[in-house]
């Protein structure tokens, strides 16, 4: 509505003064700088990986340089951490995607008992600090005996993952029109037909949002992982780790790397689905 | 599924249900749909004709009670195993399917491979044909109930069920429609069941309707004849309008019912009554307001001297004397508003082919009609039923 | 019309219950939403739930790592930790309520900016929002000790401004540094849960039909008006939500304070996570850990109370 609105309305104000201009701009101006403020951390990641420090630490410019790119798994247990992270991210999300949904379709599709309990359960892990979670999970499994590591972080992974993928998936399936199923079933539709012809399809782009939500926090967890992974280091551990012993430029090249991939995706994406619309026939 | 051999009546056997432990949605029911017909549920929302439509469907288990489709009980089936389709209330298509993935829906289900052939006729039939690879919500709101009515038709089903099918439109799409449909209809000859909450749409479309109030059928029968003899005040105040004077019967003799309402006499035959009318008893008389003549009341007071034959009224007739409390002018017909002794607000239409320049709100006249048009009723009913409801559905329609 | 009127032509299979039988689901139908619940709630409550329990067994617990914990329901573990560590507490709910407050003065004109003032850009912008979640948090806030180095050009324009002053005026900072003082700690966790509040905000936002603010303006409303009788009423669901989003998570972090901040600013996260790592004085971790959800549980339910809203995610 705005992009045409705002030169009539300059035009009658006639803009002469740079306190009006700045007046009628403000919220644009505050919005800006708050994007910067978001942005900025990535951009000095994205500098520094080009950096070449003089001590460990990789926190004062000092020349420009190339050597990280050049040999990115050049730091020991880097990469190994970061194959480790992918794992357990991958698992844990297929984890939750799964059981996410399973609770989400119960909850919106049937009426049963202790569905306000239910609700609660699934809401509380997320009105919780990370902290307390992370600290009673270690209380369970030292008390049980478990040896810290790999299945004990992806168990706190898949856990705190599922209350979000339910909220995603719940939300879609709420904004699905139940006549659609009552509409398969009439046209000879068994519930195993429906189910997969036309609720899953239809149900996807929120068990995807949900998903993709999974894997973005276990793969970037810390906290919880920090408590209950043992001497077995996932990326973010390894992150941690080398704050307190020597920060490799390879981490910011690490990071960039993920951050690029990860909008060129985006935009792609984007692209894809502008085209489609575009090409498609309006009635 | 398509052995159309037997007989495609649709049969409910005191067919009932109830949601918890309390609320009653459909009472126990008798219903019969003649195969081939063009059948509706008429009535207000929330009196169970949807129940009744999707107890057939089979997407409601009943309480108590069975269907039969034919001579087969059908009331254990789930609904992708009965030879029923439904068009749904807004449509229900695919989001996520063309037009065409969405017709052929059902017979892919069904095993059928090569769907090509009739998915394109059933396209054409609805003329949709050059439609087929869009997506529902690239189609406007009359294509895609044409979508929905061709997905449902192409497989063929012994009863075709309409929920309100034609209620997401506007007035003129939805006028075209109802036509379209009853053009499918004959073509077809499928069974039809409609419900709708639009009185007009119902006797338009249906050669039968069904009305219900409150879960129960309150009458059923061709429009004509529910329009002309309805048996209860619902009935009488849903379809269409009704006047109803309260009155006493004083004498029952042959085929003539005579009543008074306020030292009013009143005349009425005794087989447009609904129920059996005894000397000193209650009787609710009932005219519709299009059946009822006016005159300015001075040109009906002298017979003799009169000239002007069309202001006479004839002894014959029922007549009452009052004044006009407000007109309004229709186009084709003027409404007026009679306040009189046996009532307030008595309605009445006139066709607009010579306006009475007196008949102006203030002016005194006399409201007069055949007592063959007039209907009884039971005074044992409440006269208001079905007035709020028939208004509140208009309004909703609209 | 309650009995049949006419006896049905076909005979009735004798299988079938009489017509006035009531007909019950079949238990296996009425089964389906347990078998759904089942695995997920089962992990929630042997991962969630029951390490509560733990965690309140053994916060009431004495004894040592060499001899063992037993139940003792030694309250006073609770006292004791609240009263040596209370400055952590206080620090934890007043550092993470500033970042919230801030993340809502920030955020809102971006989210405002993306739902009603972005056009085509709407898109970008939101991509921009998300995208630093794309690089791990933790180097994120590796970034800020970069960038809030020492006489870098973040801090000497900081100082020049006088912003220092005014920071140090109110304990935020000390003299010509911005790391390892509470501003950084707070610079750092209003930037890590800055989206959390954007999404939410901008969720609500673009639900409001800008007829609305014509409709205002057409009723006479100055845009500052429209704005403070229309468009943030309407923005409250995304408000509350945004607010719990970032207070939740910023209350319980120890991420920043251990990265930006020094030993003044260890917020209770830090006391929690190194009595459980490192002092392995399990009672009092977990009596602080229970503390502080207690504390969290609380301010959330008030405030949720008195924003009157139920329906948060």
């Amino acid at each position: 509505m705005t992009p045409k609105a705002a030169p009539k309305a300059a035009l009658k104000a006639a803009p002469k003064s740079l306190t009006g201009w700045f007046r009628r701009h403000i919220v644009a101006i505050a919005g800006l700088l708050t994007l910067a403020y978001l942005i900025l951390p990535n951009i000095v990641v994205m500098v520094f990986s080009f950096n070449k420090p003089a001590g460990k630490f990789n926190y004062s410019w000092r020349e420009f340089s190339t050597h990280a790119w050049e040999d990115p798994c050049g730091v020991a247990d880097m990469c190994g951490s970061l194959a480790l992270s992918l794992q357990i991210a991958l698992w844990s999300t297929i984890g939750a995607t799964v059981l996410g949904s399973m609770i989400a379709f119960a909850l919106v599709r049937y009426r049963f008992r202790a569905r306000g309990a239910i609700n609660s359960l699934i809401f509380l892990p997320m009105a919780m600090p990370e902290v307390v979670m992370a600290a009673s999970l270690l209380t369970l499994f030292l008390n049980l005996g478990a040896e810290l590591g790999f299945w004990t972080v992806l168990i706190a992974h898949t856990m705190f993952c599922l209350s979000f993928v339910v909220v995603a998936v719940k939300a879609r399936v709420l904004s699905m029109d139940p006549r659609l199923e009552e509409a398969a079933r009439d046209l000879y539709a068994g519930p195993v037909q429906t189910f997969l012809r036309v609720t899953l399809p239809i149900a996807a782009p929120g068990i995807a949002a949900g998903a993709l939500l999974a894997f973005a926090l276990s793969f970037d967890d810390f906290i919880i992982t920090n408590f209950n992974s043992g001497s077995t280091v996932t990326f973010p551990m390894f992150v941690w780790g080398s704050a307190q012993r020597g920060t490799p430029v390879q981490i910011n090249v690490i990071g960039t790397a993920m951050f690029a991939l990860a909008v060129l995706i985006v935009v792609a994406g984007q692209l894809i689905s502008g085209r489609r619309k575009k090409s498609a026939p309006t009635g | 599924m398509n052995d159309t051999t037997a007989g495609g009546d649709v049969r409910l056997v005191g067919i009932s249900k109830t949601y918890g432990d309390s609320f009653t949605a459909v009472h126990p029911l008798d219903l019969t749909v003649p195969q081939g017909a063009f059948f509706a549920l008429l009535g207000a929302s929330g009196c169970g004709k949807t129940t009744t439509l999707r107890l057939i469907a089979g997407l409601e288990d009943p309480t108590t009670g069975s269907v039969f489709l034919g001579d087969r009980d059908v009331t254990g089936l789930p609904p992708y195993k009965r030879p029923v389709n439904t068009v749904f209330q807004s449509y229900a298509l695919f989001p996520h399917l063309s037009i065409y993935e969405n017709v052929a829906f059902g017979l892919r289900r069904r095993g059928i491979r090569s769907v090509k052939k009739q998915v394109g006729e059933m396209l054409d039939l609805v003329q949709l044909g050059d439609f087929a690879s869009r997506r529902p919500h690239q189609l406007s709101g009359g294509q895609q109930q044409r979508v929905a009515v061709a997905r449902a038709l192409i497989n063929h089903p012994r009863v075709l069920l309409l929920d309100e099918p034609l209620g997401a439109l506007d007035l003129k799409l939805r006028r075209q429609m109802q036509l379209e449909l009853q053009r499918i209809q004959t073509e077809v000859g499928i069974t039809f069941v409609h419900v709708t909450h639009d009185q007009e749409e119902a006797m338009t479309m249906a050669d039968t309707v069904a009305v219900m109030n409150g879960g129960r059928v309150e009458q059923l029968g061709a429009p004509a004849e529910l329009y002309e003899n309805p048996a209860t005040t619902f009935v009488a105040n849903f379809l269409g309008t009704s006047n109803l004077i309260a009155a006493e019967v004083t004498s029952v003799s042959g085929g003539e019912i005579a009543v008074t309402a306020a030292n009013t006499r009143l005349r009425l035959p005794a087989a447009r009554c609904a129920t059996v009318p005894t000397a000193g008893g209650k009787l609710l008389v009932g005219i519709r307001p299009e059946k009822i003549s006016l005159s300015y009341a001075g040109d009906t007071d002298d017979t003799d001297t009169d000239t002007d034959a069309t202001a006479t009224v004839s002894d014959g007739r029922n007549r009452i004397t009052g004044t006009i409390a407000a007109s309004s002018f229709l186009g084709v017909s003027t409404q007026y508003l009679i306040d009189t002794p046996v009532g307030p607000a008595l309605e009445v239409y006139v066709q607009n082919i010579e306006r009475d320049p007196r008949l102006t709100p203030g002016a005194p006249v006399t409201v007069h009609w055949s007592p063959d048009h007039t209907f009884g009723l039971d005074a044992a009913q409440d006269i208001g039923a079905g007035v709020a409801t028939a208004a509140g559905s208009a309004g909703a329609a609209s | 019309m309650t009995a049949p009127a006419e006896a049905p032509p076909a005979p009735v299979p004798p299988s079938e219950p009489a017509p006035m039988a009531v007909r019950r689901p079949p238990l296996r139908r009425a089964l389906i939403p347990y078998w759904l619940l089942l695995p997920g709630v089962l992990l929630l409550l042997v991962f969630f739930a029951l390490p509560l329990v733990y965690q309140a067994s053994t916060s009431v617990q004495t004894g040592s790592l060499e001899e063992g914990f037993t139940v003792t329901w030694h309250f006073r573990t609770y006292a004791d930790a609240l009263g040596e560590y209370g400055p952590q507490f206080l620090r934890s709910v007043l550092y993470a309520g500033t970042a919230t407050a801030l993340c809502l003065l920030l955020g809102y004109p971006l989210a405002y900016l993306i739902a009603f003032k972005a056009g085509r850009w709407r898109h970008l912008l939101l991509v921009l929002v998300i995208a630093p979640f794309f690089t791990s948090f933790l180097i994120r806030t590796l970034a800020w000790k970069t960038i809030l180095a020492d006489s870098g050009p973040v801090v000497e324009t900081l100082g020049a401004i006088g912003f220092l002053d005014v920071t140090g005026w109110l304990g935020m900072t000390d003299g010509n540094r911005v790391l390892a003082t509470p501003l950084a700690v707070v610079t750092g966790l209003t930037y890590n849960f800055l989206p959390f509040m954007i999404l939410p905000l901008y969720t609500s936002l673009e639900r409001i039909d800008p007829r609305l603010h014509e409709a205002a303006g057409d009723l006479y409303a100055r845009p500052a008006v429209v704005f403070r009788r229309v468009t943030f009423p309407l923005s409250m669901p995304g408000v509350v939500s945004g607010t719990l989003l970032t207070f939740i998570p910023a209350s319980g972090d120890y991420v920043n304070a251990e990265l930006l901040g020094s030993t003044d600013t260890k917020m209770v996260g830090n006391v929690i996570q190194s009595q459980f790592l490192r002092v392995l004085d399990y009672p009092t971790a977990a009596a602080l850990s229970f503390l502080l959800m207690a504390i969290v549980l609380i301010i959330v339910t008030v405030y949720i109370r008195r924003a009157g809203t139920e329906d948060l995610v």
